[in-house]
């Protein structure tokens, strides 16, 4: 594993949302995930790992520090360049799983190969190929309202990697599953991982998935408590 | 890319199809009203403009210089042969009328009242205005007038219907004009009353009387000479070059067109455009607001999706995409439907005419017909396309104002 993939350094993120008030999220974290990492963030709820996550993918702006993702400084971006770093080399999985609704599955899992101008052969190939994986290959015309939960969280894995992103996030991925698939779907990620070198981190407070992770970083109020590789 | 664009706006319309359907119907009934209302008033306008245009002085008019401002006998034409010669050659003339005028005063044994008279030839008239189309029916009288001529003595004479009635008199009564001869002479003749007219042309109905060439020739005392020479072309829009070979070729004469003599007119149809300008501005106005008030909760209510998409990669200008393209679709399917309700009903108008025979006496008063046919002009709908195309573009600038001020992390996780 090559060091320093991404490099996360004094971030401080503060939120003010009334004139008076402000809400200290995130304090002085400071973090490296190596290059094929699979890294849980895990704390109680308010710790800040929806806030780091958002940070690390671009969706967000710390108050302070830096991102450093592939040796490009995240933090220094514009909005139109975060957007096209997002689009090319980070894949999301959101907790709500966040599908586009008015396109069919086959079609929000070819949607940032379609940003990124793939043609419609190399589409099709890929979304097969990753339908298989997760088997949801016969789901693929559906829309999302007429999928299950577990069902839609694969389309959103799906299109999360289609684009072969560097790095995937997933901010509680298996939080609204049964536990059944919940550990499919931690299975496939760990798959994902093994097999196409895709980073990976994603933030849970379930135990049984934080047991799965390779790299383990724990916060509380918003500040790093644990730091360590598991097993 | 811009087929997932297009697919995106068109499955967002069709999901929600009764609020896509609401401002489809809404641009569809704006611009059939639009096209109504322009399509009718440029008809009352155009009519008006023909009638005065093919009754009274033709496209181009020609006459004695000196004689528009002091008709007297003496200013007359006085060759009207070698005008007929370059006319009856000219491809552009459609066609023409020579009439010798002068006014008097005609009098029946009820009342009396100044009057000119038109001496004419009858199948002239009819090639350059159908005459016998404004042939009136309702003369007093209960002989249903189909027929109409000067009479076998050539005595026969055709008045307006407002002089008719204020001379009380109808079909067959008798009139006496009186007037200056080129001797200066007062002479009187007889006349039979042989058809009324009712053309809308105030000046025609009220003042004139057709009579026959000879009659007037003989009551006046003149020979070869016209006092004026109407043109009709076949293509309006040659008016001017006629008139400036005309000219170069009787440099004597005065030759005028029809917006010289009567420059009201021309006025009446200029104000018009600028007057469905003005509805067709305000019409767009309210039909904008309807339109921006959906594209707004349209987008509104689909911040999320937005913010997904952002998430994901795609840049503000590929969703500015999305949302004007669905505006565009709105636009172009109201465009579209209210363009063929529009036009067909143009097209009925223009066939069979609006009768607005209850408000005959107030269209009277302003020369125009009381059926009123519509008229079709493809700047009807090039203008209303640039209208619908503004309006829905306009549209969608407040939401994507608000998209734009709005950042992908604050959407997905607040709403």
């Amino acid at each position: 594993m090559t060091a320093e993939f991404l490099e996360i350094k004094q971030i401080t993120k503060v939120f003010q949302p009334a004139k008076e008030v402000k809400v200290l999220a995130l304090q002085s974290v400071n973090l490296s995930i190596s290059r094929g990492d699979f890294a849980v963030i895990s704390g109680p709820s308010g710790s800040g790992k929806t806030t780091l996550l958002n940070i690390i993918g671009g969706l967000d702006r710390a108050t302070s520090g830096t991102v450093t993702l592939d040796g490009q400084l995240l933090s220094a971006m514009s909005e139109a360049e975060l957007c096209l770093t997002r689009r090319e080399h980070i894949g999301f999985v959101f907790q709500a799983y966040n599908l586009i609704p008015v396109l069919s599955a086959k079609e929000n899992i070819e949607y940032v190969m379609r940003l990124q101008g793939s043609s419609n052969q190399q589409c099709a190939e890929r979304t097969q190929q990753l339908a298989q994986k997760l088997s949801i290959d016969t789901l693929l015309n559906k829309l999302p309202n007429q999928l299950s939960g577990g069902q839609q969280q694969r389309v959103a894995v799906a299109r999360a990697v289609a684009a072969t992103p560097k790095l995937l996030l997933a901010d509680e991925p298996t939080a609204n599953l049964d536990s059944k698939s919940a550990a499919d779907l931690l299975d496939m990620l760990q798959r994902l991982n093994e097999d196409e070198g895709v980073t990976i981190i994603f933030s849970s407070h379930d135990p049984v998935v934080i047991a799965k992770a390779k790299h383990s970083i724990v916060l509380k109020d918003g500040e790093v408590v644990a730091d360590e590789y598991l097993g | 890319m811009f087929s997932m664009t297009a697919k995106i706006a068109w499955a967002s319309l069709v999901r929600r199809r009764v609020r896509s359907l609401m401002v489809v119907i809404m641009i569809a009934i704006s611009l059939w009203g639009l096209l109504f209302i322009e399509g009718i008033y440029d008809g009352m306008t155009e009519q008006m403009i023909d009638t005065a245009i093919r009754v009274d002085c033709g496209h181009i008019s020609i006459f004695a210089q000196g004689y528009r401002l002091d008709p007297d006998l003496y200013k007359q034409i006085a060759d009207s042969a070698v005008i007929d010669e370059v006319l009856q050659h000219d491809q552009r003339v459609r066609s023409y009328t020579k009439r010798l005028q002068q006014t008097g005063l005609v009098s029946t044994a009820h009342a009396a009242r100044g009057a000119s008279i038109y001496g004419v030839n009858l199948q002239d008239e009819e090639r350059q205005c159908s005459l016998s189309g404004y042939l009136y029916p309702r003369a007093n009288s209960d002989r249903i007038q189909r027929e109409y001529d000067f009479g076998v003595k050539l005595c026969g004479a055709l008045i307006g219907y407002k002089l008719a009635d204020k001379l009380q008199v109808k079909i067959g009564s008798k009139l006496i004009f009186s007037a200056q001869n080129l001797q200066g002479e007062l002479q009187s003749m007889v006349l039979k009353v042989s058809g009324v007219l009712k053309s809308n042309n105030m000046l025609f109905d009220d003042k004139v009387i057709f009579v026959s060439a000879a009659t007037a020739r003989k009551f006046l005392g003149l020979e070869g000479q016209v006092s004026h020479v109407a043109i009709l072309l076949n293509d309006e829009t040659q008016t001017l070059a006629v008139q400036q070979e005309l000219s170069r070729e009787f440099p004597q004469l005065e030759i005028l067109r029809w917006d010289q003599l009567y420059p009201a007119l021309l006025q009446s149809r200029q104000m018009m455009k600028v007057s469905n300008m003005v509805i067709s501005t305000l019409i767009f106005c309210a039909v904008s607001l309807g339109i921006i008030g959906v594209m707004l909760v349209s987008v509104l209510e689909r911040l999320r999706e937005f913010g997904i998409m952002q998430a994901v990669g795609t840049t503000f200008g590929q969703i500015r995409n999305i949302v004007v393209v669905e505006s565009l679709l709105l636009g172009g399917s109201g465009f579209i439907l209210g363009a063929v309700i529009g036009g067909l009903t143009l097209v009925y108008f223009r066939a069979y005419g609006l009768d607005l025979s209850v408000f005959s006496t107030a269209f009277e008063q302003f020369g125009m017909d009381a059926v009123t046919y519509a008229v079709i002009r493809p700047s009807f709908f090039i203008n209303a396309a640039i209208a619908v195309l503004m309006s829905t573009l306009v549209s969608v600038l407040l939401p994507l104002r608000v998209l734009k001020s709005s950042q992908p992390v604050e959407i997905i996780s607040k709403l």
